[in-house]
């Protein structure tokens, strides 16, 4: 099995790339068209960033792909397939990834009704592994644009392309919801 | 790559020397960061791989990332600021962007404080109306009350007391005096018979009535007491005492009236109501 590796490639230049991981292509393909609609151009840097779309890991090896800056899992609140299907992906994860590089985008939290998987099932997830957790509903569109805003944001920190801040510390900066006490009740 | 990329042209036309002296410096900069680069990426290659799995993540990410951040403090305090080769051009380039930015700034700052200016003006202009408004309406309220503190007689509760104490004094007298003109009036116009019987008959009436008749006068106010003192009955019964002609003449002019279903009963109109 081949284990995705950060730092195994030289990195582009001015280039960052997102590697989104999910079961929907719809939904990851709408995600990846909103980020490439934003522009960084407020400074004066323009990114083209790749973002793959993978239904699971592991990838390809065959792929020339560049390097993978940051990943996304994302799992939709809808079904549980989504869920094994990134529990699975990890597996095929090197751990050093989950030192910021990182990232589980929750969907379809809006619809309570439709919810077959809970919560806080995500966030014991997320919190297992230590990674920041988004919530997302890609349907509607005031949504998209601040999370794919966000998602640019942090690709460009793991990237290393905002100066003197490093993924790692975005990740201990991000930890909002610390405290063991209450979420181990 | 912390060094803002410049338009690093090689066909550049200009003579100065300084510009692509400038430029070669950056170069040559970029490429030793390169090495470096591509030094510690061979190294890093060398590291082998571990995945995780659910239950041994939490611990060892945490210790991974306890590892990491202090690695990375070190780091930091190791290294002091490197500057870019602070030549002509690179100050130039940089001093203009921060112009830029400020002068971005600044516009918004303006065109906020403008609007500002504007909406306070606008409400300073309500503000004033308004405050005229309450102005004219304060003034002739004034003039009101000017006008009706003449108008105001000096209120003591004595003097009221007086006055109604007069007022029913006043209406006492006339009622005495109404009464006494009514009593003189119906004493002439309407006499009792016994004088007419006297004068005019001398035959006797076998139908002499032996009760005592009353005038007029007395049987007006047996009416008209009864009516104030009961007034949800008023009717009074006709006895004998009421001589009949007088009684026919009460009636025929409205001034009595019978009993629905007694005819043995009549009293006075309620001219009052």
């Amino acid at each position: 099995m081949s284990v995705l590796r950060p730092l195994d490639k030289q990195p582009g230049l001015n280039t960052a790339t997102i590697l989104l991981v999910g079961t929907e292509d719809a939904l990851l393909q709408q995600l990846a068209d909103s980020m490439l609609k934003e522009d960084c151009a407020s400074e004066l840097k323009v990114f083209s960033f790749f973002s793959h779309l993978a239904r699971s890991l592991p990838l390809p090896s065959n792929v020339n792909r560049p390097r993978i800056d940051l990943i996304m899992f994302v799992v939709n609140l809808h079904s549980k397939y989504s869920l094994r299907n990134v529990e699975e992906s990890l597996r095929h994860v090197d751990a050093t990834f989950f030192l910021g590089k990182v990232g589980f985008l929750a969907t379809g939290a809006g619809r309570e009704s439709h919810c077959s998987v809970h919560r806080s099932t995500v966030v014991r997830l997320a919190r297992t592994y230590r990674s920041p957790l988004l919530f997302c509903d890609p349907e509607v569109d005031g949504f998209r644009a601040p999370v794919a805003q966000r998602l640019v944001r942090m690709l460009q920190i793991c990237a290393g392309h905002v100066p003197g801040v490093s993924a790692l510390n975005l990740l201990s900066l991000l930890r909002s919801s610390e405290n063991p006490t209450l979420e181990d009740l | 790559m912390s060094v803002n990329q410049q338009d690093l042209d090689p066909d550049s036309t200009t003579d100065m020397e300084d510009v692509t002296n400038a430029e070669e410096e950056l170069i040559k900069e970029c490429e030793e960061m390169w090495k470096d680069m591509e030094e510690c990426q061979k190294k890093l290659s060398l590291v082998g791989t571990e995945t995780l799995t659910d239950s041994n993540a939490q611990p060892s990410l945490l210790i991974m990332q306890a590892k990491c951040l202090t690695a990375e403090l070190s780091q930091w305090q190791k290294e002091s600021p490197e500057i870019i080769p602070l030549n002509e051009e690179v100050l130039v380039t940089l001093g203009k962007e921060e112009f830029q930015k400020l002068r971005h700034d600044l516009e918004l700052v303006l065109s906020t404080i403008q609007s500002k200016n504007e909406k306070l003006k606008e409400d300073l202009e309500r503000e004033q109306q308004w405050f005229n408004e309450q102005q004219q309406i304060l003034e002739s309220l004034n003039v009101l009350h000017n006008e009706l503190k003449h108008q105001v007689v000096t209120f003591s509760e004595s003097r009221i007391f007086s006055e109604l104490k007069t007022k029913m004094h006043d209406i006492k007298e006339y009622k005495e005096k109404l009464l006494v003109t009514l009593g003189e009036f119906l004493e002439d116009h309407f006499p009792l018979p016994d004088r007419n019987v006297k004068k005019k008959k001398k035959k006797k009436n076998i139908q002499e009535s032996t009760v005592q008749l009353i005038t007029l006068h007395e049987m007006l106010e047996i009416l008209l007491n009864r009516l104030f003192d009961v007034p949800h009955d008023p009717y009074v019964k006709i006895s004998d005492s009421f001589w009949p002609p007088y009684i026919e003449l009460l009636l025929r002019n409205g001034i009595a009236l019978r009993h629905p279903e007694d005819p043995t009963r009549i009293r006075l109109e309620a001219f009052h109501q």
